[in-house]
């Protein structure tokens, strides 16, 4: 049997986890801790690449083409996203946490509508990608681009990095507190309004890293961001509102899956991911690693 | 008089805790009887357990000879088990007129009524419910924007509205005035004794306790400790020690 | 305004009894007879779309407004009752030739039931959870059902649509058209206002606001919310059943989430208090779209800035802000009024 074909979805599909995931985890963690459904997330991802993609030009036009310029440019992106978010949250996001669901839904999809269409403004239709001139590598019957390892590599660093500064440290202790018991947080006497906008900057940072992580592999488009963002929600709906692991594992599982299903069913791949979301929402509502107190 | 309700060895336990043990006890027709103890005694779990709300891991529940253990809440406030709760949870957004309607209706089997005018069905007894809790002069405001003591009138309208003849009511007095509270227990008192409805409550102050059940089942840590008249659990000494102690009789 | 200050005129008095949605019902209605008076065709085009999706907006208010929960995959039955339509509608055309007027209006009925089936299905799932998993299990079927759509083209041409539904050559005529769909939204929204009206109706008021209660009224919950979910859902089909022969073709993208988004846009913008708001929503969104569109392709900028405006400065929608300022003004009246004596 030729394994070939399934070694390279093996690897894509992993790839796909980890951006998933590295989504997914602020999502969650922005919905566990201030129970707001944050559909611009993709969104925002989408306009980090973007950014990438211009600091990444303007250094190779400036200093000469480099992979490595790719560093800088995530550094620089990443870091102007955790300032839009906290300008989203102080100015917007803030207005809303007294309000009911719809209406911070409907903020969120505002925003995608407005932040996609400024993308369109500033860098047109045109889909920006980067090609880092990277040779693929041979092995297990097939050509690999060496850089799927490098974003394996990453989001499991981050996924570590982010267990641990959530179990090990005091702020992450007290995120973790703030998805179970909001009053008690308050009570030790820790500003909830921090709390709320230092974990919304997080996580729309950890979206503007993944963002440029993900520029190499697959181009930044219009409209990427509406199809991302509904396989986020499945990602945390199958591992667990709130549950960092539950994240991870379905992030994996969700692109694996569509990886997998792209081989037997391409315009359906898609609809393997919502069947596993229906059953894990009819079989266990509050995910497979969440906690049934909150759902 | 035949018993109306029969609580036969009634066990919950949540994780490792027991909330209630070996519960036993029976409701003769048109009693008026209380359910006292401390906080935490697991007092709102019975109720809870009776109606439906929570299973019960062992035990059964029988009212008027029929084995209602474990089933839904919907099929037994149809059976004719009402219920008011201890934080008012009337339909906030709807009048109050329309919050007995609906109760009315529910009674009326009209839930799935969809050609048919709600104003038009049921008008009389919703009025009739309404002038009996006082709450005449109240029936175009909406439920959410009444006072404390009138929110539990209207809790109290809805769980009769159902036309039960077992009501379970959780707390009726608390928030209200004292002026408001005997009004509340001097109207539960007449349709005790004019209609012959039977009723069991959970009360904190045990004035009204004393005054108003003639039957007091004592709870502690989920077991029964007493059981019996006002005067009887008055005179027990381990009620003394485990509750009324606190209470300066 | 002529009528004089001390008696009422007819608005008023509706407003008085019935609350603002019978006098906004009573101007939409007139407003829409005497739409084809606009010139040109494109307006007309555009009320035709402003009643069809006004429909499916108020049937997804059923669920939202009336029975307390967020549905993304309503769309699913707006596709569903339009890829019915669409496929009898192919099959009764002569080949080559017009479709007859009986054979037309028989394809415009199968929407309905068909979307009422698959609600069936659906909703008997949905209704075992609230708040946000309803939201994501809707969201989830509804995707599935758009993938399944998508990808079966040899049941439904996938991503190609269906093409060249023209209605009888009678309803070509723009004007004819629109004075159809007129006639089959007014009765459609008729009969809803009695399901909304009727003890059913409050009933599903009771579940948005407290479900546990209701339930110990001897509610069966689930029952009735599936009963709601099956009502909405044939009303979206029949919605999705016009849509068709109003745009010609149909295409996977009608079960998609950013289709159900449509319907919520409208609703919380008219306001999903009111009867009629999710009609007055869709209104503002159709004709401001057209416009817009004249000018700019900046569209989604544009009504995403409206809509984070509402959210921000009028939460309650447009019905919900006026009702807000009427009911300050009669207060204030009143009030006036108490002090004069």
């Amino acid at each position: 049997m030729d394994i070939g074909p399934y070694v390279l979805q093996l690897f894509s599909g992993l790839s796909r986890a980890m951006v998933l995931f590295l989504l997914s985890a602020g999502l969650s963690l922005i919905f566990g801790v201030m129970n707001i459904l944050n559909f611009a997330h993709a969104t925002l991802w989408l306009l980090s690449g973007y950014i990438t993609f211009s600091i990444f030009q303007f250094l190779s036009d400036q200093l000469g083409a480099s992979p490595w310029l790719l560093l800088p440019s995530i550094v620089g992106a990443t870091s102007l996203m955790v300032l839009i978010g906290l300008a989203l949250e102080r100015f917007l996001i803030r207005r809303t946490y007294e309000r009911e669901l719809p209406e911070q839904l409907l903020l969120t999809f505002a925003l995608v509508l407005i932040i996609g269409d400024l993308i369109k403004l500033i860098w047109g239709v045109e889909n920006r990608r980067i090609n880092l001139g990277v040779q693929p590598v041979e092995m297990l019957d097939t050509l690999i681009n060496p850089y799927h390892f490098v974003i394996v590599g990453t989001g499991v660093a981050v996924a570590a990095g982010l267990w641990f500064f959530l179990h090990r440290t005091r702020f992450g202790k007290i995120v973790r507190a703030a998805v179970y018991s909001r009053s008690m947080v308050s009570a030790l006497g820790i500003p909830i309004p921090l709390i709320y906008a230092l974990v919304f900057a997080a996580g729309v940072g950890l979206a503007g890293f993944a963002g440029g992580v993900f520029l190499p592999l697959i181009p930044m488009a219009l409209g990427v961001d509406h199809d991302v963002i509904v396989q986020c929600f499945a990602v945390v709906v199958i591992g667990g509102f709130g549950s960092m692991l539950g994240t991870f594992v379905a992030a994996i599982i969700v692109g694996v899956v569509y990886a997998f299903s792209i081989l037997f069913w391409p315009d359906g791949a898609l609809a393997m991911i919502f069947l596993i979301v229906i059953v894990v929402l009819i079989w266990r509502p509050w995910g497979l690693f969440g906690t049934e107190l909150r759902s | 008089m035949a018993a109306i309700l029969e609580v036969t060895n009634l066990h919950k336990h949540f994780g490792g805790i027991h909330v209630t043990r070996d519960v036993n006890f029976s409701m003769d027709e048109g009693e008026q009887s209380a359910i006292i103890g401390p906080n935490g005694a697991g007092k709102s779990t019975l109720m809870n357990l009776l109606t439906g709300y929570h299973r019960c891991d062992a035990g059964k529940v029988v009212f008027e000879g029929r084995d209602i253990t474990n089933r839904p809440p919907h099929q037994i406030a149809r059976m004719g088990i009402s219920r008011a709760f201890q934080v008012s949870s009337i339909f906030a957004k709807m009048t109050v007129a329309e919050n007995v309607r609906s109760a009315v209706h529910a009674q009326m089997r009209q839930t799935f009524n969809i050609f048919g005018v709600a104003s038009r069905i049921g008008g009389d007894e919703t009025g009739r419910v309404l002038a009996l809790c006082g709450l005449d002069g109240k029936r175009d405001i909406v439920a959410g924007e009444l006072a404390q003591g009138d929110k539990k009138r209207l809790e109290l309208a809805v769980a009769l509205a159902g036309k039960p003849r077992l009501l379970f009511l959780d707390e009726p007095t608390a928030g209200m005035s004292i002026d408001e509270a005997r009004g509340t227990m001097e109207l539960v008192d007449q349709l005790n004794r004019e209609l012959g409805l039977t009723v069991l409550f959970t009360e904190h102050d045990m004035g009204i306790v004393f005054n108003h059940a003639r039957k007091l089942t004592l709870l502690h840590r989920g077991v029964i400790v007493v059981q019996g008249t006002p005067a009887e659990v008055r005179a027990n000494e381990t009620a003394q020690k485990v509750y009324l102690g606190e209470h300066q009789l | 305004m002529s009528a004089p200050d001390h008696r009422p005129g007819l608005i008023a008095r509706l407003y008085t009894s019935y609350g603002l949605a019978a006098p906004v019902a009573v101007l939409l209605f007139v407003l829409f007879l005497s739409a084809p008076l606009l010139p040109g065709k494109f307006w007309i085009h555009v009320s035709t779309e402003i009643l069809i999706l006004g429909l499916f907006a108020m049937s997804f208010n059923l669920l939202y407004g009336y029975m307390g929960q967020i549905s993304f995959g309503h769309a699913a039955f707006f596709g569903i009752g339009a890829y019915a339509t669409a496929m009898l509608f192919v099959a009764l055309k002569a080949p080559g030739g017009d479709i007859g007027v009986v054979q037309f209006l028989l394809a415009l009925t199968v929407g309905p039931p068909v979307a009422a089936v698959a609600a069936l299905i659906v909703g008997f799932f949905c209704v075992r959870l609230t708040g946000i998993y309803f939201a994501m299990l809707s969201l989830a079927f509804g995707e599935l059902l758009f993938y399944i759509v998508f990808s079966w083209y040899s049941f439904t041409k996938g991503d190609d649509g269906i093409q060249g539904l023209l209605p009888p050559p009678f309803f070509q005529d723009p004007v004819n058209f629109y004075y159809l769909t007129l006639a089959i939204v007014t009765v459609a929204l008729l009969v809803m206002w009695r399901i909304t009206e009727s003890p059913f109706g409050y009933i599903m008021r009771t579940l948005r606001d407290n479900q546990r209660r209701a339930a110990f009224l001897g509610i069966n919950v689930r029952l009735h919310m599936l009963a709601n979910f099956v009502i909405a859902g044939s009303f979206a089909g029949l919605a999705g059943a016009l849509w068709g022969p109003f745009s010609r073709s149909v295409n996977p993208g009608l079960l998609g989430w950013q289709e159900s988004g449509i319907a919520v846009f409208m609703t919380l913008i008219g306001g999903a208090g009111t009867f009629v708001g999710p009609m007055v929503g869709a209104v503002i969104y159709t004709f401001l779209q057209a416009v817009v569109k004249m000018y700019t392709v900046y569209w989604p900028l544009t009504i995403g800035t409206i809509i984070l405006l509402i959210v921000l400065f009028a939460p309650g929608g447009v019905l919900g802000i006026i009702d807000k300022r009427i009911k300050a003004r009669r207060g204030e009246a009143a009030a006036a009024a108490v002090e004069k004596r």
